[in-house]
């Protein structure tokens, strides 16, 4: 594809788009209030079922670049490319629900994690984590803005800019009034859309392209990795990495920590596994296109590795599901960013004007949905100059990821260990920082000594790692066999190697240093943390949550 | 033999992604219908 190629015409686009967020905004009026409540603005309650919020937790994982990427895996990897892609994505919400349980049984009334961090240890570990929840947030939402400029400009004579303006416009559109209500319900119809488009694209393209006897024919194509189901490239480039953010992603994103709080408590490990399998699923199969496109021998149209999808929809599929196809790469996008936009709302009403402002007691819910509002449209705007601008936003995320890997051993013991004090919290992560900094970007030679404590260091990471997931499922005892057997069994591969990978070693550098200095400080502290202070302490905002609670006869405290 | 596995493999996903599309179908209409009796929004 190239800018020569126009697939659809300004009519046909405008009407696309037009149909797809007018009716997503219909939707949305269907749950309007002329006066909303501020606590259901970021958390609908606490009561959503499991349709919505199994639906929500899959269209707010899936996002435009996991599309884009798994099929690039599969293109780039093989055969095996598109398991190293969106497995591990898919595990990222598997393996923080039993997290998820736990936090939810302390935290029953909160509405973001870092409010929670701020009853627990106080306010530098609450601004911590909300400030990385920020970046990522924002990050994400410039990234979906970037796609679906890309993918307007690319099918259709408009440009890029004009693009952006269009998703980000029809995003706010819907998500403004109704907040995190309107995103999930919203949520529903475009994930049914988008499991709907793979259910139907994925095949007609593999029967269309030729295949099963493509199979045959295009085998020259791939290398003797890319056609193993074992390729120790696609592990090492695409699935390690991947494992060592499973953690990172879940606790760092706040998109995935409203829906947490949102959902009704019975419910999270049903709403947490059903996503897990639809996430995978729906990943994986348009990540078949890529592995498809490699048989085929298609090369991407300028190198670039974006323009496969469409390529492949262009070659293959009759008009009608092209259309479809850009539709559901719209919804998937959109359903991001309207989360994203959510979740910025509820950080900037509750961890900064309902904590550190007003404070607990005198905020107003009316100042908050206004607050909210407000930083949709500001956070929208920021999207669209920072889109605009095209930057690089790899580096962004990098350093992202890793600030999430540094909290993810302070916030999980936070929840479980009584002893975690918010000096353990603050040092340890800043101390992950510290040395994730030099090993990530390879500010410091890693030949000979330095490049073999790095590769210590990072071998307690993968026991850290693998030692959590365990822990999280069984328990302390078989959580921490498993981190040694794991950082046992790594060793011999890793010594001598790892530091070779910066990405990998400087993730799990940032996991093993915050785990053993928050450990190492926490050990020591004579704390002895009430967990039941922090449902005491956190409520809703909205009196009329509290009067509705005050009638109850088993109420939950309010601030 | 080999087409068969990785046509099933390439396949097997869309197949999958259909399932989940009738579980999360079958649970909006269930809650739908209880909000109705309800006289409630669905969230």
């Amino acid at each position: 594809m190239n800018s020569e190629t126009v697939t659809f015409g300004v009519g046909t686009i405008i009407l696309l788009l037009v149909l797809f967020y007018g009716a997503t905004f219909w939707v949305s009026t269907r749950i309007g209030k002329r006066d909303e409540n501020a606590d259901g603005y970021m958390t609908a309650g606490h009561n959503i079922g499991f349709g919505i919020s199994a639906a929500s937790m899959t269209a707010t994982w899936i996002w435009a670049s996991s599309m884009y990427a798994s099929a690039t895996s599969g293109y780039t990897y093989g055969i095996s490319g598109p398991i190293h892609y969106g497995l591990w994505g898919a595990l990222m919400i598997l393996f923080i629900y039993p997290f998820g349980k736990r936090i939810r049984a302390v935290a029953p009334k909160a509405h973001t994690l870092a409010q929670v961090m701020h009853v627990r240890h106080g306010r530098s570990s609450q601004l911590m984590l909300a400030g990385s929840n920020v970046v990522g947030s924002v990050i994400s939402l410039m990234s979906n803005y970037i796609a679906g400029g890309a993918l307007i400009s690319l099918l259709s004579p408009f440009n890029f800019i004009q693009g952006v303006f269009m998703v980000a416009g029809g995003v706010l559109l819907y998500t403004l009034w109704s907040g995190f209500r309107a995103s999930v319900l919203t949520d529903f119809g475009q994930v049914v859309m988008m499991l709907g488009v793979v259910a139907v694209v994925v095949p007609v393209i593999f029967f269309a392209a030729g295949f099963p006897g493509a199979f045959n024919s295009g085998a020259g194509n791939l290398t003797e990795q890319q056609s193993s189901f074992f390729s120790s490239e696609a592990f090492l480039n695409q699935g390690a990495p991947y494992i060592a953010a499973v953690l990172a992603y879940a606790i760092g994103n706040q998109t995935i920590a409203q829906r947490l709080f949102a959902v009704r408590e019975d419910l999270i490990k049903k709403t947490f596994i059903t996503a897990t399998v639809g996430y995978g699923a729906m990943v994986i199969g348009v990540g078949m296109l890529g592995v498809m496109a490699l048989y085929l021998g298609l090369e991407p149209v300028d190198g670039d590795m974006n323009n496969l999808i469409p390529q492949m929809a262009v070659s293959y599929l009759p008009a009608i599901l092209v259309a479809a196809l850009f539709v559901m790469i719209i919804g998937a996008l959109s359903s991001t960013a309207d989360s994203d936009l959510s979740a910025l709302s509820a950080i900037v009403m509750t961890d900064i004007y309902g904590q550190n402002v007003a404070g607990r007691t005198k905020a107003d819910p009316r100042t908050m949905l206004l607050i909210g509002r407000g930083t949709m449209v500001v956070a929208s705007a920021i999207a669209i100059a920072a889109a605009s601008l095209q930057l690089n936003i790899l580096d962004l995320l990098v350093f992202v990821g890793a600030l999430w890997g540094a909290l993810v051993f302070p916030v999980i013991a936070s929840f479980y260990w009584n002893k975690v004090t918010n000096t353990a919290f603050t040092v340890a992560v800043l101390a992950a920082l510290a040395v994730f900094l030099p090993v990530r970007f390879e500010w410091i030679p890693m030949a000979g000594a330095t490049g073999f404590v790095v590769d210590v260091i990072a071998i307690v990471g993968v026991g850290v790692v693998l030692g959590l997931m365990a822990f999280g499922f069984f328990g302390l005892r078989v959580g921490q066999i498993v981190a040694v057997v794991a950082a046992l069994a790594a060793a011999p591969f890793a010594l001598g190697e790892l530091h070779e990978y910066a990405t990998l070693s400087g993730s799990l550098v940032a996991y093993a240093v915050s785990t053993v200095v928050c450990w190492a400080i926490s050990v020591r502290s004579d704390e002895e943390y009430d967990f039941d202070r922090i449902a005491r302490e956190i409520g809703d905002f909205d009196p009329e949550h509290q009067l509705a609670r005050s009638a109850d006869p088993d109420p939950d405290p309010v601030h | 033999m080999e087409h068969i596995g990785l046509t099933l493999y390439v396949l097997i996903w869309p197949v999958i992604v259909a399932a989940v599309l009738v579980v999360l179908s079958t649970a909006f209409i269930r809650d739908w219908r209880v909000s109705r009796r309800d006289g409630e929004d669905i969230i």
